[in-house]
């Protein structure tokens, strides 16, 4: 109960430390709003030489640019769902610094929500910029619910955090080498549908690669989002997505919890909490 | 009247064994599998409210082991710690909320960040206000002499200051009990002496705090702690006062007295005799030396210290190996 009520405080302590830091690298901020733009440019080029799909089950990718800019700015946030919490845990070991955040009265979930908190406002922020470039400079709109697709953004975004748990707990015991990252790295932007439609992959790979798509959150996630902001659908549409997330969360989220809580415990045992 | 004073850090029967990594697994693919490190065995001793207690022992003894599990920071495989009644591995937050950890573990802060910011962000972990944080670390600052380097990265720093950072960070949420490990270690004479002065202070507060120093520093150590422990690969060897640990090596001490005009002569001369502590020679000789006018100019006494006596406990420990 202690906790909770010093949990936005934590949070706010772990965003203003890191936006400390941020902005002690001026230029690198400057650097990603212009590759954004650039990326942005380039897949209006690539939208020009591609024609779309006129088949009503590709209803989503009938005008490509669309497509790409919300999943190009889904993927970064789904991204960042799974890798941060790895990547904040790895680095405050690398750093040394993890003892002593470790030695104030501060539980281990918390470290994990406030230890990742900054990425995901930075991420909100730079997902947020492909939309907003391609709306300003190349005409794109989006329609439905805004609201909704938020719901289905932040869903996707605990349910991939479980798996960015499971992966800090990967760093904390074996510090390099993080299979959850690479499988998901790699797997997101070809199983997902971020760049073409998951069901080329059945028609071209066969049914069982195509079918790792549907184990993915990720598919599921861009499907709403991409249901709702493109085509305006409404929640009473997209009920199928929403229901495959949420059983996602019900499974990944104690059990991810749990894993990690054995790995601080066997860090703690072993004397490794600070080596990476 | 008897004070009674509070029980501040129970060690019970504490040991560590730091276990391989992946054991079983390098065994069975015939892997040359390392030894398990035994770092503590057996470990018990209280250390009491407002006590200073020092912990000496050579580099791999076991102190830092010991203040890692005190601190929550390393679990321990057999054996029980509690601060102020709360279990180091049961309600390690409470136990967190106790203490304060000062090391000389430069990669602790954020290089990039100011003293200020540091201890902001650490403080705001701690659950303080951001003003009572920002009053609280001004306070510090000032007892510490760190007020000219709080705007400066903490990478730009000289060592003791960052050292003195680390102490100010711990005492930051005014914890009753303090680990302080070689809070010394890089300070100039001057700045060493002046936090020797603090962590005096700091154990006659009200509420005093309760102090576990580990120092490579003998003197200080005898200076500063009520009670020393001796620790030697893993185990407690001696816990006593510093004068009564003195007394383990030797009862005897050497005095050296300079006198001049001593048989009618001008020049001085130093006469030297060995005696048993707290018996009578001294007085003896010195009256008798007036008596034969002479005027005393110098009395030296050389004393059995905690080198000697952490010497002798190591050179047994190794005769046993």
């Amino acid at each position: 109960m202690n906790s909770l009520k010093h949990l936005p405080r934590r949070i706010f302590a772990f965003v203003a430390r890191d936006f400390r830091l941020y902005v002690s690298y001026r230029m690198q901020f400057f650097l990603r709003i212009m590759s954004v733009l650039a990326v942005v440019t380039t897949f209006f080029f690539m939208s020009k030489i591609s024609s779309g799909f006129i088949d009503p089950q590709y209803a989503e990718w009938r005008d490509p640019l669309p497509t790409w800019l919300t999943g190009l700015a889904v993927l970064n946030y789904f991204m960042t769902g799974f890798s941060s919490l790895a990547n904040s845990i790895r680095q405050e070991q690398m750093q040394g610094t993890l003892e002593s955040v470790l030695l104030t009265p501060i539980n281990i979930p918390t470290v994990i929500v406030a230890s990742s908190a900054w990425d995901f406002l930075e991420t909100t922020f730079f997902s947020f910029l492909y939309l907003f470039f391609g709306w300003v400079f190349f005409g794109v709109q989006f329609r439905g619910s805004f609201l909704l697709a938020i719901v289905f953004l932040l869903l996707t975004t605990i349910v991939l955090a479980c798996l960015g748990i499971l992966s800090a707990s990967f760093a904390m015991v074996f510090k390099r080498g993080d299979p959850f990252g690479i499988f998901l790295g790699a797997g997101s932007a070809l199983f997902s549908g971020v760049f073409f439609p998951t069901q080329l992959l059945k028609q071209y790979a066969g049914p069982k690669l195509g079918s790792i798509s549907q184990i993915l959150p990720a598919t599921h996630g861009l499907k709403g989002i991409r249901q709702v902001l493109i085509e305006g659908h409404t929640l009473s549409q997209v009920t199928q997505p929403l229901f495959v997330l949420l059983g996602f969360l019900v499974v990944l989220l104690p059990f991810s919890l749990w894993v990690f809580s054995r790995a601080v415990r066997r860090a703690k045992r072993e004397g490794s909490l600070i080596q990476y | 009247m008897t004070i009674v004073r509070e029980l501040a850090i129970s060690i019970n029967n504490l040991s560590k064994t730091y276990p391989v990594p992946f054991r079983r697994l390098r065994a069975f693919f015939r892997r040359p599998v390392k030894e398990p490190v035994e770092a503590l065995r057996k470990v018990t001793f209280d250390v009491y409210g407002g006590e200073i207690f020092g912990l000496i022992g050579r580099n791999g003894a076991g102190k830092t082991t010991l203040t890692k599990i005190v601190a929550t920071l390393v679990q321990p495989t057999r054996g029980t710690v509690t601060v102020h009644n709360n279990d180091s591995v049961l309600d390690d937050e409470q136990v967190r909320k106790q203490i304060g950890l000062a090391t000389a573990e430069e990669r602790s802060f954020y290089w990039r960040l100011t003293g200020e910011q540091n201890l902001m962000f650490f403080a705001r972990l701690h659950g303080l206000s951001d003003r009572i944080a920002k009053q609280r670390i001004r306070e510090l600052f000032g007892k510490l002499e760190l007020e000219e380097v709080a705007r400066r990265r903490f990478g730009e720093m000289s060592t003791g200051n960052k050292q003195r950072l680390a102490v100010a960070r711990a005492m930051l949420s005014q914890p009753p009990v303090l680990l302080l490990d070689e809070p010394t270690r890089s300070l100039d004479p001057l700045a060493a002496a002046r936090m020797r002065e603090l962590i005096s202070s700091l154990g006659k507060q009200d509420p005093p705090v309760t102090i576990l120093l580990t120092s490579h520093n003998l003197a200080e150590v005898e200076t500063l702690c009520e009670r020393v422990a001796i620790i030697s690969r893993g185990r407690i060897r001696a816990i006593d006062t510093p004068q009564h640990l003195r007394s383990l090596t030797s009862k005897s001490e050497q005095v050296h007295v300079t006198v001049a005009g001593l048989n009618g002569t001008h020049e001085s001369e130093k006469i030297s005799f060995t005696r048993q502590s707290g018996d009578n020679q001294l007085d003896e000789r010195l009256r008798d030396l007036q008596k034969r006018g002479a005027r005393i100019l110098d009395v030296a006494v050389e004393r059995a210290t905690l080198f000697d006596v952490l010497e002798l406990y190591e050179s047994s420990d190794t005769d046993k190996h």
